[in-house]
């Protein structure tokens, strides 16, 4: 087996990767799922404007201008964030993305280059062009916009439920995964949901009569109306996930749950409003209700990411490589080497660890846990052990993978494993300048049987 | 044909340098033409080049990123351990690429449509992409220098700061400020401009070509010349070929000389890739199994010949529009 690969780890302060990586990825996923339905909503009403709909027209020519700002601008720039940040959280878990689908990504690619040229050549030249060529023009940049999502739905979706790909059954089983369609569809469904909630915004603030302005919004509202089909792909994606992740999701893990609850919630009062209210009471949308609902449905998005994030636990990608970067191949290697021997890199503040014992623990730290946890920031693993006793540390620490069934299993030795047990106790104690080197035969002894008992497979996931 | 091997790494060399050309362009356009509408703007000098440029920086920023993605994926699969590893030394130095990126952006659409904010908003926006040009220097020699990683890490030093740096970045500048030139003075002839323009861009096609020889030899005084394969000869004829193209456009700006220049500066863009690259390629990566084994090449490959057809149709489109 190839050695263990060890890369520099950076921190970011009280916050925990996984807001990191969450901040830029939510954003982005709203911003680039605006945009592929901005496009079939433009091409809608570019539709209604070739009719003789002279409000839809002016609708087309000025909204079309936000969304290439918002979208192409900070949609792709996004994009290239995500990928940078990812290799900041967790650089293996994008080199295996890489790797495994490079000629996907290439192909998505090409399709994001059509997306920006048409675009960019309707928002230039559209005015001076006849019926026919915008129509083209926008229908090609709403295609070529969904086509991205197309297959990188396909990747990310993979990383929960490679499916076929883990017996062996190449990149095209991993690509059309068991929740590929559900995802794809439900994305799908959200896109034009929020461009239909931004087009309510920007109809409110043209320069219309009131009756002119409804007739407007009631078009736009139409795309709102497949949110009414997502409790169906919900369900759908829910039942195609492993059954550990399920669980989590439906109750297993509280806040997971709560962030279900709080999407469906908001994706409820949504639909609600629009369908209900707008198309079927026939009521009308102000700009503030129109810009408070589009902030729900960001909302929303956020929700389902985390939730969509947190139900690959363990894994970044599943029964493939854990949150700590560490294949489970490895994990039985590491078991026997130690979690750190062979990491080349020193630790940066090295001098405030009284002991070796510290700085081996520090290290672990760096290795295992720091892809989920600060020490004490967000998901502090002081706050969450402080009332612990030393067995129940050592204890829950080797069996880790019992003591949580969405952790993954301890990647080092007995060595290891009292070495961290160390550094969180000296963390808790205030960090005093002398502490006690713990290595008492009998309790290293204790631990190596544990991690003996508990082995390296993963409570769920395999 | 060295580099370009028969397996994997080939063709994701060949595509990763052809991409990484194209990229150049639209980036080159981007730096260079910022600084030009700037100083001109500061100049407070009547010219329909600026004029031009600004109308066409944020499209051309934007064709920049895009062109970007495509060797950033392929440099992944050449180089990963190298590259993932330097940029996690840079660490949030290099996170700051995307922001000023954005900052950068935005600063051109202020210019192109404020008066008022434009000599702030150019200043800004050539900050920004000077910015990532550095950045994307640092990164190309820290790649390199594993023996640095370990240092740098240790000490939490976000800049590299090597001595070939500096040379380096001057030779892109200069390299930049010809493919600026280049691809402006397509834009002025398709908008029949006059001549004196042309000859400017021309004198800037020419100076960018000594900046880009000076840097050269500073960098090859630095850390010599390593084995090209005959790729570096190819690199000197082109730019000889291009230098040609631009004094014949000095002398008859709606000549031929323009031709030349594109036919020369291309290969030139081309060769220099090559060259650039030499000295990494002792640190191409093995392919790994996951990577060689990876399917959708075919997808690809007919999506590319797909995506090919509908530029040109795009193109073929927006010639048809009404003029304004």
């Amino acid at each position: 087996m190839d050695p263990v690969p060890y890369y520099p780890v950076n921190e970011f302060g009280p916050l925990m990767k996984g807001l990191v990586i969450g901040g830029v990825g939510i954003l982005h996923v709203f911003l680039a799922q605006f945009a592929i339905g901005g496009g079939m909503l433009l091409y809608a009403f570019e539709r209604r404007a070739q009719r003789g709909d002279a409000d839809a027209r002016a609708f087309v020519d000025g909204y079309f201008r936000i969304l290439v700002l918002v979208s192409f601008v900070l949609g792709a720039l996004t994009g290239v964030a995500m990928w940078f940040t990812t290799i900041q959280v967790g650089a293996r878990t994008i080199g295996l993305m890489v790797d495994e689908f490079h000629w996907l990504w290439a192909t998505e690619w090409v399709w994001f280059s059509i997306e920006v040229c048409s675009g960019y050549a309707f928002y230039r030249f559209g005015a001076r062009l006849d019926d026919r060529a915008r129509r083209r023009l926008l229908g090609l940049y709403a295609f070529a916009a969904w086509m991205s999502l197309f297959w990188i739905n396909g990747i990310l979706s993979w990383q929960l439920t490679p499916g076929g790909w883990l017996e062996g059954g190449g990149m095209w089983a991993g690509f059309f995964n068991p929740t590929f369609w559900p995802s794809l569809l439900f994305r799908t469904a959200v896109s034009t949901t929020l461009a239909a909630l931004a087009a309510c915004v920007v109809i409110n603030m043209m320069d219309l009569p009131r009756e002119r302005k409804l007739a407007l919004i009631r078009g736009a509202a139409k795309f709102a109306v497949p949110i009414a089909a997502m409790p169906l792909f919900a369900l759908w994606f829910l039942s195609a996930i492993p059954e550990d992740s399920r669980s989590w999701l439906l109750g297993g893990s509280m806040p997971m749950t709560m962030f279900v609850g709080i999407a469906a919630g908001a994706s409820a009062l949504i639909g609600g409003y629009v369908i209900v209210g707008i198309l079927m009471k026939k009521l009308t949308l102000n700009v503030a209700t129109a810009a408070l609902l589009l902030m729900l449905a960001f909302g929303a998005t956020a929700a389902g990411e985390f939730v969509r994030e947190g139900a690959r636990k363990p894994f970044t990608v599943r029964g493939t490589l854990y949150s700590t970067s560490i294949t489970p191949a490895e994990v039985e290697v590491l078991r026997k080497t130690g979690a750190t021997t062979h990491d080349p890199y020193p630790l940066r503040d090295e001098h405030r660890y009284p002991s070796a014992q510290l700085i081996l623990g520090a290290k672990v730290h760096r290795t295992l846990c720091d892809a989920c946890h600060t020490l004490h920031g967000s998901n502090a693993l002081v706050e969450l052990v402080r009332t612990w006793t030393d067995d129940q540390l050592r204890l829950n620490i080797s069996k880790l993978q019992r003591t949580k069934g969405f952790m993954p299993p301890f990647a080092g030795t007995a060595d290891d494993v009292e070495a961290i047990v160390q550094l969180l106790k000296w963390e808790a104690a205030g960090t005093p300048d002398a502490w006690p080197v713990s290595n008492d035969p009998a309790t290293l002894a204790q631990i190596t049987r544990w991690l003996d008992e508990v082995g390296t497979s993963p409570m769920g996931g395999q | 044909m060295w580099p370009l091997t028969t397996d994997a790494h080939g063709l994701w060399l060949a595509l990763y340098l052809l991409t990484f050309c194209l990229h150049a362009v639209f980036v080159g356009y981007v730096l260079i033409g910022t600084t030009y509408a700037l100083v001109q703007a500061v100049r407070r000098s009547e010219d329909p080049i600026a004029e031009q440029i600004r109308d066409r920086l944020p499209f051309m920023l934007g064709c920049g990123i895009t062109a970007g993605v495509a060797p950033l994926l392929f440099l992944q699969l050449l180089y990963q351990r190298h590259f993932y590893s330097s940029n996690l030394i840079l660490g949030p130095r290099w996170g700051a690429v995307v922001p000023a990126l954005i900052l950068g952006f935005y600063a051109l659409y202020v210019a192109k449509s404020s008066e008022k904010w434009r000599k702030l908003a150019l200043g800004v926006g050539s900050l920004c992409f000077l910015f990532v040009a550095w950045s994307w220097t640092e990164m190309h020699l820290l790649m390199q220098d594993e023996p640095a990683w370990k240092t740098m890490y240790a000490a939490g030093d976000r800049l590299y700061g090597d001595g070939g740096v500096a040379p380096r970045l001057l030779l892109w500048l200069g390299m930049m400020t010809s493919l600026f030139a280049g691809v402006a003075a397509w834009t002025a002839v398709s908008q029949k401009l006059a001549a004196p323009p042309l000859r400017r861009l021309a004198v800037f096609g020419l100076a960018g070509k000594l900046v880009a020889g000076i840097a050269l030899a500073w960098l090859a005084s630095r850390s010599g010349v390593v084995e090209t394969h005959g790729w570096l000869y190819l690199f000197i004829i082109a730019t000889v070929v291009e230098l040609v193209g631009w004094i014949a456009m000095l002398r008859a700006p709606h000549g031929i000389g323009l031709w030349v220049v594109t036919a020369g500066g291309t290969a030139a863009l081309v060769a220099g890739a090559v060259v650039r690259e030499a000295p990494r390629l002792v640190i191409l990566e093995p392919p790994r199994p996951a990577a060689l084994e990876a399917g959708g090449f075919p997808v690809f490959a007919l999506t590319l010949v797909f995506g090919v057809v509908v530029l040109v149709w795009i193109v073929r489109t927006i010639r048809t529009a009404r003029p304004e």
